[in-house]
């Protein structure tokens, strides 16, 4: 049974059923809106919408109407007093994630693990709930590293990602089909991340390039286990499927290795 | 930069599946809760009775004051969501003693709903099957067998089975009332006198069951923690279901009147006009395609005011108000199923037994909807009453939401009072059941103090919701 438009997740609300047209008083609204939302970045959360509106100069009930508007599309959250906002996590959408250099020790221990398999090995960050290729295996370059932030349920570590999320769906845009083995389906999704935590091991076979897969696995912080980033062997698809328990084995151990060294 | 308000790091009602349903499946429940093709076929008739000529006025009157609720509503579900529904959103405003009122009217009304969207689904398979009271007990047993499994499996699976059959009733139900509309008046003996205008008290005693026609719109609210969006979906089905079921009732209204335009008496002079409608015209189908929308509108009805009856019963154990097992959830399918297995087969029985000792089961409906509705009108006017002062609350307070509360409450305030006046056996009930509340009330307030004053839990923000906070 396929389901209604509206069950696809990632269909942003206004593209349904086609762009809205602009009318000559929107303009003012779309700057009003974006005022609101870098006032909560500026005032920190908890910040009340009498405080937005008056350091903003709106009128009140503009401001209430703009900040439910954002509270629905997620973008801001009320919090529990239901007074203050803060931003949502579909804020982070908004942001690029900041570079980060990767520590010496960090590098060495990707290395060592470049040395011991004949698979490439990446290093991701999850920073802002956004997944982004921080050290790429230069013998064998990972695919495009924007088609992997677009599309994080199609790799090994993005569903990492996916799955620390309360749900995956604020993170995804587009379930696309790539290959014949793609996982397109909202529900098979879930129930492959339902694996990833279960397992502790992500993996993804042949569903961007029909050759290839890969495996993660996540590297947490020591304290209070947040996940940081995620470590990646890519492979040949059918070596993914049935992989040697030897190398998830070393794969662990180096993200283990890498915890202390990048949280 | 600010101090962070403390945030729990899960949501009081988890274990519910969170942030699932699409928009129509959303919408799809508070439709069929308020199951308009049952009402277009019923009410038109009891609203003529009291209203005459002014049956389509006091139609429009019943859905300004539908929409007006759905306003006051929409002010609390576009800024929380709450698997409780209305009392959950009234402790935001008045408090736990107003909330636990509003909480046990939901409940009244949300069960009684239920059993009656049983009785009338039952009542009309037995129509269709031929039979006695047996048939129509064990059709009651069948159809809460059904909804339990629904309610069970989830609301998603059950949003579009109630969705399928629900459309699938009103549109039969619009296809009749257009070809009766289309073959115009039945010819009558000539000059009919117009109807006397009722007048202003004319036009109050049938907006009365016109407002009944329009309980259970607002059942959406209870899958708050449960929509994808919460605060964009649950305020627009709500809204969307009153102007929808208006529109259908006035239409409904007016293909009735127009049909007994020609009549002594008008359609205030029929008992089912529907049924002479279509058989003056020698369609002897019509009967048996009405009760099958009719049966499967109530059926829909049923399935929608489960998952919002064991929902209310779901969040006040949670609170510690009902009994905590109530408060369990089923870890594969993630539904309340502990409340849906033991509430639901309470409402079949309040129908089911009194069938079965003999008393007619139309007259059991009836009964059931009558009661149900003085519990929504409770529970409406508390919310109503509660919205403004939420908003001046959390510093929100605009004079549209003042506006509103200021013209709807007393007019509430008026139709509960007429209602109950006019129905003493419902007034005795509910006042029985008042009292039980207040000694539950009484109760929990001497021995559970900091449970009522957590009433009304809703899916608050938490820790990972928080853009960097969790990082």
């Amino acid at each position: 049974m396929t389901g209604p438009p509206q069950d696809r997740p990632g269909e942003s609300p206004g593209r349904q059923g086609g762009p809205p047209p602009f009318s000559g008083r929107q303009p003012r609204a779309v700057r009003s809106t974006l005022a609101v939302l870098e006032e909560v970045v500026a005032a920190g959360p908890g910040v009340t919408a009498k405080e937005i509106s008056g350091a903003l100069g709106l009128p009140p009930a503009t401001t209430y109407r703009l900040l439910n508007l954002l509270v629905a599309e997620e973008y801001l959250v009320r919090l529990p007093d239901l007074r203050g906002f803060a931003l949502g996590r579909r804020a982070a959408r908004l942001a690029l994630p900041a570079v980060t250099t990767l520590p010496t020790a960090a590098r060495g221990v990707l290395e060592h693990l470049r040395g011991m398999v004949r698979w490439g090995v990446h290093l991701a960050s999850f920073d802002g709930g956004q997944l982004r290729i921080v050290d790429p295996d230069p013998d064998h370059p990972p695919s495009d590293a924007d088609l992997l932030a677009r599309y994080p349920q199609v790799s090994a570590l993005g569903r990492l990602l996916l799955a620390e999320q309360p749900d995956w769906r604020a993170l995804v845009r587009d379930l696309r089909t790539f290959t014949a083995h793609t996982v397109a389906s909202p529900d098979e999704l879930t129930a492959r991340l339902a694996e990833v935590t279960r397992d502790g091991l992500a993996r993804q076979c042949g569903e961007l390039r029909a050759d290839r897969g890969c495996l993660a696995v996540a590297v947490r912080a020591p304290g209070d286990g947040r996940l940081v980033a995620g470590l990646a062997l890519s492979g040949p698809a059918h070596r993914i499927a049935d992989p040697d328990p030897e190398l998830v084995e070393a794969l662990r151990d180096h993200a283990r290795r890498l915890e202390p060294l990048l949280a | 930069m600010r101090h962070l308000p403390s945030l729990r790091e899960r949501s009081p009602v988890h274990g519910l599946e969170r942030r699932r349903l699409g928009v129509l499946d959303v919408f799809a429940q508070s439709v069929s809760g308020a199951a308009p093709s049952a009402a277009m076929a019923a009410t038109p008739v009891i609203v003529a009775a009291s209203a005459g000529g002014a049956t389509i006025v006091s139609f429009a009157v019943a859905t300004v004051l539908a929409l007006l609720v759905a306003a006051c509503i929409g002010r609390f579900t576009r800024r929380m969501a709450a698997p409780g529904g209305l009392y959950s959103l009234t402790a935001q405003g008045l408090g736990p003693g107003a909330a636990f009122a509003c909480g046990v009217a939901s409940l009244l009304g949300y069960g009684l709903l239920c059993a009656a969207a049983v009785a009338g689904a039952s009542t009309f398979l037995t129509v269709l099957l031929g039979g006695g009271r047996r048939v129509t007990v064990a059709a009651a047993l069948v159809v809460g067998v059904v909804v339990v499994g629904l309610a069970l499996r989830g609301v998603r699976v059950a949003a579009r089975v109630v969705l399928l059959v629900e459309t699938v009733a009103i549109t039969v139900l619009v296809v009749v009332f257009a070809l009766l509309l289309a073959g115009g008046s039945l010819p009558g003996p000539g000059d009919v006198p117009a109807a006397p205008d009722p007048g202003l008290s004319g036009i109050a005693a049938g907006v009365l069951p016109a407002v009944a026609a329009f309980i259970g719109f607002e059942i959406a609210t209870s899958l708050g923690a449960e929509a994808r969006r919460p605060f964009r979906t649950v305020p627009r089905a709500v809204g969307a279901t009153a102007a929808v079921a208006g529109v259908l009732y006035l239409f409904a209204a007016y293909t009735q009147v127009v049909g007994f335009a020609g009549t002594p008496g008008g359609l205030a002079g029929q008992t089912e006009p529907v049924l002479v409608l279509a058989s003056a015209r020698g369609w002897s189908w019509i009967p048996t395609v009405l009760d099958l929308a009719l049966s499967m509108s109530f059926f829909a009805c049923a399935a929608a005011t489960a998952n919002a009856l064991a929902r209310v019963l779901f969040s006040l154990a949670r609170e510690g108000v009902a009994p905590r097992a109530l408060g369990r959830t089923h870890t594969r399918f993630r539904t309340p199923h502990v409340a849906i297995t033991s509430s639901v087969p309470v409402a079949v029985a309040a129908f089911a037994v009194p069938v079965a000792l003999g008393v007619p089961s139309w007259t059991v409906l009836v009964a059931l909807l009558t009661l149900a509705t003085a519990g929504f009108l409770v529970a409406y006017l508390l919310v109503c009453v509660a919205a403004p002062v939420f908003l001046r609350r959390i510093g929100e307070l605009t004079w549209p939401a003042v506006a509103t509360t200021a013209v709807i409450a007393p007019v509430l305030v008026v139709v509960l009072v007429a209602f109950l006046s006019g129905s003493p056996r419902a007034a005795v009930v509910l006042g029985a059941t008042a009292l039980l509340a207040l000694g539950w009330y009484g109760w929990l307030r001497l021995r559970r103090r900091d449970t009522l004053d957590g009433i009304g839990v809703y899916d608050e923000t938490v820790a990972d919701d928080v853009l960097g906070r969790a990082a």
